[in-house]
């Protein structure tokens, strides 16, 4: 995927699908050369919080800095454990539920928030994450929140986690393929004449607040199905997975692997997760292989990793530096 | 009690628009380094915290010259470096220190009476310093000359280029004092709640509330912020238990920023 990401000529699209498509072969075969069943579970948690990701970088394309992802990841999350947990549904109907719930509460928010800048807009975000994470614990007798969540359904009944492997793939994919589709619509191009100028968006008869709340919508609702099928693939959840620190870490994967670029969260996430632990017999170390990865792309990589092939093409032409996209943050 | 905390953050982020993530760690930070010198080695204690605001001030030149210049005036990047360090200095602490809290002994023990209520003096002297810190920080933008220098570059950068004021070095001033307002608030935090090697987010969440609740760009606007947010900590648990309390009060902070999006005292960001 990365070799395609910043590919501008006429040969770039037919590069990038077949890209595309050499990567899915080559994580289809996969696990037949996997034995570690830890290595596969990785991959697995890789494959959600990418589709996570993917959806918080497809709210930014509005220039909407939401710091609440992991918090609404919670909600469907919690929201489809608990409900199938306490009234023995299925989590094929549970998991959907979860993901309009989380849908609900982005529209809730959207329309007051539109009239938050910038910054603001980040920062309450920020907040409003913390206190919806404050509501679990108020919701204790059903999340279990200090304790833990355990017991919930499974997904899959009596499935290995190489069927979960091609499951999750097959759901990042899909998720991938509309956020995709959703960005290079007609409706992704309003959204970014509004990044833009959201002046000169108005004055031609675009509504900002109901891009900006529709965006929004459709972001929870991804971010809200990954934490559906994770709360049901992992069978349990705890609420460090959705504080400030956990969207933050989601805003890195995106950041590393390149905000500018559809290919940018996977690309980061892929990186960020796996790298480190390939690591794992430094211990208490692992955290520093993370910190120089940060470091490294941050120094050298203005771009992120995408922009990563279109540097070294220009290091090779001698023609200096790729300048940086100046964040709108 | 906050208000030092979050002073030199807020001053950071109004002075040059860094918004240091990181404030919370280095935070952490120095109050392992008091705790260190006075606890370990058997010093003085006012003599340790002077110690570690020395070390963790240079630590802030360093920080200023290889990570935030770097990134001026890119806020996605700056964040990216503040996190690298987050991690760097909690997994370093980690190590060093072990998870388990750890506590500095008071400054001044014993308790104050002042009619019904009465207050450990440990409390008086932090809420003192940091009213004091913020007077003097105050003082220091309205009336000194490196101060107005600050203001200049805050309000128009071309501008205060054009006057012939070292951005870089006013920024590395506003850095190495903001790291020295951290590390003063590390160790009265630190002999007051104890310290963990992941104490620095909560605190930096409370600065964040505070510098977007009293508005980018004004400092007597920490002063207020302070104060409501100070006053909401201590009443709501009065009236809704435990995590409810958190969520009313972040649910206030969310709807008044509704009503101004430019926070209480701020000018508008573009």
């Amino acid at each position: 995927m990365s070799e395609a990401g910043s590919s501008t000529k006429n040969g770039g699209k037919l590069l990038k699908a077949s890209a595309c498509l050499g990567l899915v072969v080559v994580l289809c075969l996969l696990p037949l050369y996997i034995s570690s069943q830890f290595l596969i579970h990785i991959f697995i948690i890789t494959f959600i919080y990418i589709v996570a990701t993917a959806s918080l970088r497809t709210i930014t394309v509005s220039g909407q800095f939401p710091l609440a992802h992991a918090a609404f990841m919670g909600i469907g999350a919690y929201t489809s454990a608990v409900v199938s947990k306490e009234f023995g549904l299925s989590p094929w109907l549970t998991i959907p539920l979860g993901g309009f719930v989380a849908m609900g509460v982005g529209i809730f928010i959207g329309f007051p928030f539109a009239r938050l800048r910038a910054l603001y807009y980040a920062m309450v975000s920020l907040f409003f994450g913390i206190g919806v994470l404050q509501v679990f614990f108020v919701l204790n007798v059903y999340t279990l929140a200090y304790r833990g969540l355990t017991g919930i359904p499974p997904l899959l009944h009596g499935a290995s986690k190489v069927h979960y492997y091609y499951f999750f793939m097959g759901f990042a994919l899909l998720c991938l393929v509309a956020l995709y589709r959703f960005e290079f619509s007609r409706i992704g191009t309003i959204l970014r004449a509004i990044a833009q100028s959201h002046q000169v968006a108005s004055s031609v008869g675009i509504s900002e607040a109901k891009y900006r709340v529709l965006v929004l919508a459709v972001g929870c609702f991804f971010v809200g199905v990954a934490g559906g099928v994770y709360a049901h693939y992992n069978r349990t959840l705890s609420y460090p997975l959705f504080d400030m620190t956990a969207t933050l870490w989601m805003f890195m994967y995106v950041l590393i692997g390149g905000i500018g670029s559809f290919a940018g969260p996977i690309v980061g996430t892929a990186i960020l997760m796996i790298l480190p632990e390939l690591f794992r017999e430094l211990r208490a170390f692992v955290p520093y292989v993370t910190a120089a990865i940060l470091f490294i792309v941050v120094f050298a990589m203005p771009q992120g990793l995408v922009g990563l092939p279109g540097l070294v093409r220009s290091w090779h032409r001698g023609r200096g530096k790729v300048g940086g996209i100046p964040g709108p943050l | 009690m906050y208000i030092s905390v979050a002073l030199g953050f807020a001053f950071l982020f109004n002075i040059m628009g860094i918004m240091n993530f990181a404030h919370g760690a280095i935070y952490m930070v120095a109050g392992y380094i008091c705790y260190q010198f006075g606890v370990a080695l058997g010093l003085n204690l006012l003599v340790s915290m002077l110690l570690s605001v020395a070390i963790v001030a240079s630590f802030g030149l360093f920080l200023e010259r290889f990570c935030f210049r770097p990134f001026f005036g890119d806020l996605n990047r700056t964040m990216v470096v503040c996190i690298g360090i987050i991690v760097v200095l909690e997994t370093t602490v980690n190590i060093l220190g072990g998870t388990f809290t750890r506590a500095i002994p008071a400054f001044a023990p014993g308790l104050v009476k002042a009619g019904p209520v009465s207050l450990s003096i440990q409390r008086v002297i932090t809420f003192i310093v940091g009213g004091v810190l913020l007077a003097a920080t105050v003082w220091f933008m309205k009336s000194t000359r490196k101060g107005q220098q600050m203001q200049a570059v805050s309000q128009n950068l071309e501008g205060a280029v054009l006057q012939g004021i070292n951005v870089h070095r006013s920024s590395a001033l506003a850095c190495v004092m903001a790291c020295g307002m951290a590390s003063v608030a590390g160790c009265l935090m630190g002999a007051l709640v104890g310290l963990t090697p992941f104490m620095g987010g909560h605190m930096l969440l409370k600065a964040l509330e505070l510098v977007i609740l009293g508005g980018v760009g004004s400092l007597g606007g920490i002063f207020f912020a302070g104060l409501i947010i100070g006053g909401l900590d201590a009443s709501l648990p009065v009236f809704v238990s435990g995590a409810a309390s958190e969520a009313v009060g972040l649910g206030i902070i969310v709807a008044v920023m509704l009503f101004r999006p430019q926070g209480l005292f701020g000018r508008d960001v573009e």
